[in-house]
């Protein structure tokens, strides 16, 4: 039924494109001509904007994937493709506070990518932003004494990630567990990838501040690079980065590595929106399958 | 995918959407946006065209290929009148055609 959908929508809009491909060479043939001509390097180069003006080019059949499909290389096409193309055409080319067209446009794209249901404001409550660039946070003393020595449950996670140090303070939730024994892998889950967000900058946070504190706590949050499709659920667990920091989000060390990004001049976007789990269903941790 | 100078004005997602919700395989998927971005491309060169003189389609035509972005807006804002609005109808118009496309497809499906 779908090989159908496709060849049927394939065919009519291969024939919709070459009608206009004809129409414009007819109607215009001396410009493209001359532009042919004169600048035939970078016609026939890698530029998108005039590729589609060639022979070559104004047949999609032939620069599409499905024209190669029978090689391997290019027959596993990741689904983060589509996502991060989507993503890309409304993101603005400098991060900044979104409209909320564009919040509407992206939780739409995103709660469709990942099977969920996701949105920059739940229940009346927003954050200042849900673009923004995020910076490296340390591990959070889960429990009283626990220190780097206690802190992994795995030699391979001690080896990524001891580098990270411990934070000197608490989280803003304080401890995640009473002791040692009554700590839970829900709690373990909730600081290993956890996120800091300017909570303060909520509006009305002051006058709000006890419906916000538990509004926002663990509260589950889509978090998503924009420029590789990774994405991860996390929980808010602390407060942060200051205004002035030039950061707008925080993420554990196992968030930062998984997302692939990195603080200091490297430092880059992430998209993050609340997701909507009244039944706490949804685990903690990466994404590996978009639906 | 290519982000064109007029990108950031038409927005394609609502037919990406549509295709998702039809279970098509990624590689079918991608080639049908393709095809999309390439028709919107055709139908935005054809307006852009229409509008000018031939000294003018050559400016244009190099400012394309030089892919600077600020230059060809910079270029039509001083050619032709309401020329990101006309933009958007053009692409607008484009994608109610494929929307009905996909529609009537579904329907007789």
């Amino acid at each position: 039924m779908t090989q159908s959908h496709y060849k049927h929508l394939r065919d009519r809009w291969r024939a919709r494109h070459e009608g206009l491909t004809r129409k414009l060479w007819n109607k215009h043939r001396e410009s493209l001509d001359w532009l042919s001509n004169n600048y035939r390097q970078l016609v026939a180069g890698s530029l998108g904007g005039l590729m589609l003006l060639t022979g070559h080019g104004s047949n999609p059949s032939v620069s599409s994937p499905y024209a190669n499909a029978s090689e391997p290389a290019v027959q596993k096409i990741d689904k983060k493709v589509f996502l991060v193309s989507d993503l890309a055409k409304i993101l603005p080319s400098m991060v900044r506070v979104l409209t909320n067209e564009e919040e509407q446009r992206i939780s739409d794209i995103l709660s469709r990518a990942f099977g969920l249901k996701v949105a920059a404001e739940l229940g009346g409550k927003r954050l200042n932003r849900s673009y923004g660039l995020i910076g490296s946070e340390q591990h959070l003393v889960r429990y009283p004494g626990d220190t780097l020595n206690t802190h992994f449950d795995s030699d391979k996670e001690r080896k990524s990630y001891w580098q990270s140090g411990m934070a000197p303070g608490f989280g803003a939730w304080r401890y995640f567990a009473s002791s040692k024994e009554a700590l839970t892998q829900l709690d373990k889950d909730r600081e290993k990838y956890y996120i800091a967000v300017q909570t303060f900058l909520s509006k009305d946070f002051n006058s709000r501040f006890a419906e916000y504190r538990d509004f926002y706590k663990y509260r589950k949050m889509l978090v998503v690079n924009p420029n590789n499709g990774k994405a991860i659920i996390a929980d808010i667990a602390d407060a942060g980065p200051s205004e002035w920091s030039g950061k707008h989000l925080g993420g554990s060390p196992e968030v930062m590595h998984y997302l692939e990004r990195f603080d200091g001049s490297q430092k880059g976007s992430v998209l993050y929106f609340f997701i909507d789990d009244p039944d706490d269903k949804i685990k903690l941790g990466p994404i590996n399958e978009l639906s | 995918m290519k982000k064109y100078f007029y990108t950031h004005i038409v927005d394609t997602s609502s037919l990406s959407l549509e295709l998702a919700d039809m279970s098509l395989d990624p590689k079918e998927r991608l080639h049908l946006i393709s095809l999309i971005n390439s028709n919107i491309h055709h139908e935005v060169l054809d307006l852009i065209l229409s509008e000018l003189t031939p000294a003018d389609k050559k400016t244009f035509l190099m400012h394309l290929a030089s892919d600077n972005h600020d230059k060809v807006w910079r270029f039509l804002n001083s050619k032709i009148e309401n020329i990101e609005e006309k933009i958007k109808k053009t692409a607008e118009d484009l994608k109610k055609e494929l929307h009905k496309d996909i529609k009537e497809m579904l329907a007789k499906s």
